[in-house]
């Protein structure tokens, strides 16, 4: 099994007596996009510095490529980050100049990687302004493309698209996910939870510090649901076929993972030569922001010892009936 | 490091603090050299532009020049605090005490540059009382002001440009201070008065005789020193500067960001 590119072990930060991070395992592999989401103060900022190893752990570990960043500073060679929101350069040199000092700063990148990465983020015509005049978009923009600058095997944003506009959200995130299909594993915190079920891999929901749940939302992208008169029926009919990865029964309907693309139309005719009949078949579009509610508020409730049940229609099947 | 060191050398210019020193330090001489209140104040008059330097030195030395050079290398670590760029150039492959040694460096260099220029505006603007030999001293030597007869104009200059050397050098414990303390404060304004609120203290010290001659603040005055002791207080210093220094370090490698 390759060594994941990120590995959080039983990570726990703590200011004074305070944690801020607790127990936090997780890990992001090469060609991963893993977002951190959360309330405000929920401790993804925290997380995001102290594996970038602006931070050291209280407890725990965190393995870059394998290797401690902190003990091996080289290893942030292949990192690129932006650990600060909007994203924090030289005010009195240009979007280029301070491209050239970061390219100085990781060992040398060649010109022509500088006017790249300022093509890629739209910034080629602000490239020779002064960087104090950028907009705070323009800033994040840049901030973007100097994590690119050295073709990073392991990016990590906190908020890479704090006050950005659609366009220039869309830009970013489309470049996210390009990094990411040529294999480097990103690691994001963010609040766009829309953006997040688009294009991450996996998400993690935090609160109070703790990682309490995390979605993969490969799975959860790949999902259809069928609504049909006998539910039951059509579940176990579905789970006997080897082009269909995982069914389970929601109210009316059987929720489905297909195994390959483009087996959707052999549901209907499966389900219809077995007499089952098929109201509608549409996919099953992840609701992650009913679902983060919904274990937000489960782990308040929790903590503050009146936890119950959510509503179940809220997020999605029953695991009870699957 | 060689990058490195020419970046941060490259920063300094762009401080906020460099043009307000460099403002002061030109104004400093010129007005000194044309104060009318320059015989009451001192009991003598200006005869030759070699004492003009020594003045600006005796007068300066105890506090202005201190403080412009604490609030300056508080200001080298305190600008990427306050631009934010401290996290990012951590996230680049370089050493965090890599990084804090070329600060380190730049902050050691500092006091030379500043002294220079106050050496070479203060000669300038000593130049009506002419650059020859001249009845008396340069206010840094044995004799004071008043001299033992005739000074020879090379004597002068080398007297009054060793003089800055020590001052310079003396200087450069006091540049590390303001950086450590901005490490432990971690912005420029508490790093820069913290560092004059310890200068003030050591100088309030002199009521322990025995501490006084190892206090940082006696060796501001080596510039007026005897040559024989400058063995003894060169060593000092370094021993500051090393203190100073390896501090600055420790506490910045176990900082988080």
């Amino acid at each position: 099994m390759p060594t994941p590119s990120i590995e959080v072990a039983h990570l726990t930060k703590r200011y004074g007596k305070r944690p801020v991070v607790r127990d936090m395992s997780f890990t992001v592999n090469a060609g991963e996009v893993y977002a951190l989401v959360g309330p405000n103060g929920a401790g993804k900022t925290t997380v995001i510095r102290l594996v970038a190893g602006l931070a050291f752990p209280s407890e725990g570990s965190v393995r870059m490529l394998g290797t401690n960043p902190h003990q091996e500073p080289a290893v942030r060679r292949k990192l690129g980050a932006v650990v600060e929101a909007p994203a924090a350069f030289y005010p009195y040199l240009t979007g280029r100049g301070n491209l050239h000092l970061h390219g100085r700063l990781a060992g040398g990148v060649a010109d022509e990687r500088i006017d790249e990465v300022l093509d890629m983020m739209e910034l080629g015509n602000a490239a020779e302004r002064r960087v104090g005049v950028y907009s705070l978009g323009m800033r994040q923009r840049l901030g973007v493309a100097a994590a690119l600058l050295t073709r990073p095997e392991v990016l990590i944003l906190d908020e890479p698209a704090s006050g950005m506009d659609p366009l220039s959200l869309h830009l970013v995130h489309s470049v996210l996910r390009e990094a990411a299909s040529s294999g480097t594993a990103v690691l994001l915190s963010t609040h766009h939870l829309d953006e997040v079920v688009a294009y991450c891999t996996r998400v993690a929901i935090m609160e109070e510090g703790a990682l309490i749940d995390e979605v993969n939302l490969l799975d959860r992208r790949e999902r259809y649901r069928v609504w049909v008169d006998r539910p039951h029926d059509a579940r176990a009919l579905l789970e006997t076929q080897p082009w269909i990865r995982h069914a389970a029964v929601r109210g009316e309907e059987v929720v489905f993972i297909p195994a390959e693309a483009g087996v959707i139309g052999r549901v209907t005719a499966a389900l219809s030569e077995a007499g089952i009949a098929v109201f509608e078949l549409t996919r099953d579009i992840f609701d992650l922001r009913g679902y983060y509610r919904e274990r937000v508020s489960n782990e308040r409730s929790r903590r503050s010892g009146a936890w119950a049940p959510a509503d179940p229609r809220m997020s999605g099947e029953r695991e009870g009936e699957a | 490091m060689r990058s490195l060191l020419a970046m941060e050398f490259g920063k300094v210019a762009r401080l906020a603090s460099v043009r307000f020193s460099a403002v002061l330090l030109v104004l400093f001489p010129i007005l000194w050299a044309y104060a009318p209140g320059i015989y009451s104040v001192y009991g003598f008059y200006l005869v030759s532009a070699y004492q003009v330097p020594a003045l600006s030195l005796l007068s300066s030395m105890q506090f202005l020049l201190p403080l412009l050079v604490a609030i300056t290398s508080a200001e080298l670590l305190g600008m990427e605090l306050s631009h934010g760029t401290l996290p990012t150039v951590l996230l680049r492959p370089v050493s965090r005490s890599q990084w804090l040694l070329a600060k380190l460096l730049v902050a050691s260099v500092y006091p030379f540059a500043v002294l220079a220029l106050f050496f070479v505006v203060s000669l300038i603007a000593g130049a009506p009382y002419g650059y020859g030999s001249f009845v008396g001293g340069t206010g840094l030597g044995q004799a004071g002001l008043l001299g033992q007869g005739t000074m020879q104009a090379a004597h002068a200059l080398r007297e009054v440009a060793g003089a800055y050397l020590v001052a310079a050098y003396s200087l450069v414990p006091v540049s590390l201070l303001g950086v450590l303390f901005t490490v432990v404060f971690m912005n420029a304004a508490g790093g820069a008065l913290a560092t004059l609120s310890v200068l003030i203290f050591m100088q309030l010290l002199v009521v322990f005789p025995g501490l006084t001659p190892y206090l940082l603040t006696t060796q501001l005055n080596a510039y007026a020193k005897p040559v024989a002791n400058m063995g003894w207080v060169s060593a000092l210093i370094a021993l500051y500067c090393a203190a100073f220094a390896a501090v600055s370090v420790v506490l910045f490698e176990r900082k988080d960001f």
